[in-house]
């Protein structure tokens, strides 16, 4: 199965690379956000089935944006990251309606195929 | 006081006497009106020159002078042959010596109008003297009309005019209300002034009052036509004008006598703590809105006794007496700079004591500075942790983090071998050194601070700490520099305990409590914690620095309980 994903990171290292290593592990990536307001519109037109979260965007917070994700209709798999650990986020990562948070130094295509399995 | 204004006050009393004596035996007036009219207005002169003399600042003894010359021409103008002249020029008179009198009492001690409304009141009743004559010198009542006042022959009269009576009733009932409102003033003036003017100014507020009551009468009689109290109205109005010398009298007197606490001043000195001298000021002159500045040379600014720097203007409604060569000033009530010589004596009494004073203002001053700076400091120094950690967490991390993706792609890529090898060997390096990365971003500052507040932030420490902690934190937020500062008290704290307590629990709990934030760390280790260690003394001035307290208890034996109270304003 080849699940439709959404990157959303302000650093376009991190989405280049994330991309290409998704791909490799079957994924099919098919959009790119760099902020919360482009990527509500991108999650509109394509539609993804997993959207790979950062928690600090520039113009919103990956944790709002996760809870607005979750309210819409047909939401995506939420699975936030950061360059941070999840201890950095106290209890924040714990009330949020995410499926999953997955720190960007162990991101691999089977993490992230684990973290969207998790029910 | 110069023998010459003597000389001119006795002269013109004379000149006064000498003139009615002349004019009142060409009209036959009786004697006792001639005395008492004559000595009111001669001494009411001489003593408006002999204060005007001895105190040329004030404008008291010019208006006391005017008052007596007008007093002395409505009566003389009285005693002129009937005359047209004589009437034209003293009808208008007859008032103006009541008008001068209470400008003269409103304007009590300084002989200056400082209230707009006292100003104003002034203004009018000036206006009502000299107006209410007018109709009665360009008419006459109509000649069918038995009871009214005759036609004064003026040298304006222009013939019979309807409703003269009217005007004049008119006037007597405005009169009625002017000496009311004026007595009103004047109750005002004593309740707003200052204990020490309230002692000076009674006297002439109570002739005043007098005054202005005997002056109602007079006009409600002239209203309602009480003719046969005319008499006793002219002697009440005879005794009202000698109650004013008299009441000055009192008043001056009893500002002599008020150069009694002046001595006092002086013994309260000698015990006075820093910071007291206003206070004592302020008792001795009788102004608790006394205000006390210390000139800090150094600076060129004026500073209160706490030294927190003030502005010295005078205003109409505070003046400012300087004491000593640039020492300090006294902003007071104005009514006080009637009392100079007062003021001097207390200054003079208060000099010592307002170097010490001044010396303590300025010391009070630095530290205040020093206080403010050190704050800045460690305010700057987080503001500058935040910064580094958001440009490692951006910056550097973002790129290894790159680096680390782009060599899972790479080992994919490889076959299976020495060069797979190598890839995987440089890959947990780099993870390594992002865990180490991490670590460091989070002792400069940690992002759960800024993002969730103290309580997530402890809580996180708490999760990672070897030993148990129990924490009891609320979710409110408070300022960044409070919490940042309570962040590393716990921080520090829970790394002592790991290396040094031998601890088997540690409660954490952060209450707040009257505008401060307290943190408590207690520990059940071995206790005997030396509070002068670099890390502890480190908190401790951190904490210092923003007002606050710090303290280590940690008897040998039963634990250890560091606490913080960082104030929140």
């Amino acid at each position: 199965m080849q699940e439709r994903v959404l990157i959303v990171d302000d650093h376009p290292t991190f989405r280049r690379f994330a991309r290409r290593l998704l791909q490799d592990e079957g994924f099919v990536v098919v959009g790119e956000a760099d902020d919360g307001a482009s990527a509500l519109d991108a999650v509109r037109e394509l539609l993804p089935e997993v959207v790979l979260l950062d928690v600090m965007l520039p113009d919103v917070s990956g944790l709002d944006l996760a809870e607005r994700l979750a309210g819409m209709a047909g939401a995506p798999a939420v699975v936030l990251t950061s360059s941070r650990g999840a201890s950095d986020y106290g209890t924040a990562l714990t009330h949020s309606s995410a499926r999953a948070f997955i720190a960007k130094g162990d991101l691999t295509g089977a993490a992230l195929r684990a973290a969207v399995t998790l029910q | 006081m110069t023998s010459l204004s003597w000389k001119v006050g006795a002269a013109v009393a004379f000149a006064v006497g000498a003139t009615d004596v002349v004019l009142s035996a060409y009209q036959g007036v009786t004697l006792s009106d001639l005395v008492v009219g004559t000595a009111v207005n001669a001494v009411t002169i001489s003593a408006g020159l002999v204060v005007w003399a001895s105190r040329p600042a004030s404008r008291m003894g010019v208006l006391i002078t005017v008052w007596g010359i007008c007093g002395f021409l409505a009566d003389t103008v009285g005693l002129l042959p009937d005359s047209r002249l004589g009437a034209t020029v003293g009808l208008p008179l007859v008032l103006l010596p009541s008008a001068v009198y209470a400008h003269m009492v409103l304007a009590y001690p300084t002989g200056r109008l400082v209230d707009r409304v006292d100003r104003a009141a002034v203004g009018v009743i000036y206006a009502a003297a000299l107006l209410w004559s007018l109709p009665l010198l360009v008419g006459s009542n109509p000649s069918g009309c038995t009871d009214c006042v005759p036609g004064v022959p003026s040298l304006l009269f222009i013939g019979q005019i309807g409703p003269l009576r009217t005007i004049g009733q008119g006037f007597s009932a405005l009169f009625i209300m002017l000496g009311a409102a004026f007595v009103c003033l004047v109750v005002r003036r004593i309740r707003r002034a200052s204990p020490g003017v309230r002692r000076t100014l009674w006297p002439l507020a109570l002739a005043a009052v007098f005054g202005g009551a005997q002056f109602i009468a007079r006009s409600a009689a002239n209203l309602f036509g009480f003719a046969s109290w005319q008499e006793t109205l002219l002697w009440l109005d005879r005794a009202s004008g000698v109650a004013v010398p008299i009441a000055l009298a009192i008043g001056v007197l009893t500002t002599r006598r008020a150069r009694g606490p002046v001595g006092n001043l002086v013994v309260e000195l000698g015990n006075v703590e820093p910071g007291g001298v206003r206070d004592a000021l302020a008792r001795t002159l009788g102004d608790p809105t006394l205000e006390l500045a210390l000139w800090l040379p150094d600076r060129g600014t004026w500073v209160d006794e706490r030294g927190r720097e003030i502005a010295v203007t005078e205003t109409p409604t505070r003046a400012v007496t300087l004491i000593g060569h640039e020492l300090a000033a006294i902003v007071h009530d104005p009514d006080l700079a009637d009392q100079q010589a007062l003021l001097e004596a207390a200054g003079s009494a208060a000099r010592l004591a307002l170097e010490n004073e001044r010396l303590h203002a300025e010391l009070r001053a630095q530290l205040d500075e020093l206080r403010a700076s050190r704050a800045r400091i460690v305010r700057a120094g987080d503001d500058e942790r935040r910064r580094l950690e958001r440009d490692l967490h951006d910056g550097a991390q973002q790129r290894l983090l790159g680096v680390g993706l782009a060599l899972q792609l790479v080992r994919a890529r490889v076959p299976d071998g020495e060069a797979a090898e190598l890839v995987a060997e440089a890959e947990q390096e780099l993870r390594e050194a992002l865990r180490e990365l991490r670590d460091l971003a989070r002792g400069i500052h940690p992002a759960v601070l800024v993002d969730q507040g103290l309580g997530s932030a402890i809580k996180t420490l708490a999760k990672r700490s070897p030993i148990p902690v129990g924490v009891s934190a609320d979710g409110e937020r408070l300022p960044s520099h409070v919490e940042t500062a309570a962040y590393f008290v716990v921080a520090e704290a829970l790394a002592n305990i790991a290396h040094h307590a031998d601890a088997g629990h540690v409660d954490i709990t952060v209450r707040r409590e009257n505008g401060s934030a307290i943190v408590e760390i207690r520990d059940d280790g071995r206790g005997g914690a030396d509070a002068t260690g670099s890390g502890l003394q480190g908190l401790a001035d951190r904490v210092r620095s923003l007002d606050g307290r710090f303290s280590v208890h940690s008897p040998p034996g039963s634990g250890t309980c560091v606490t913080a109270e960082i104030p929140c304003g």
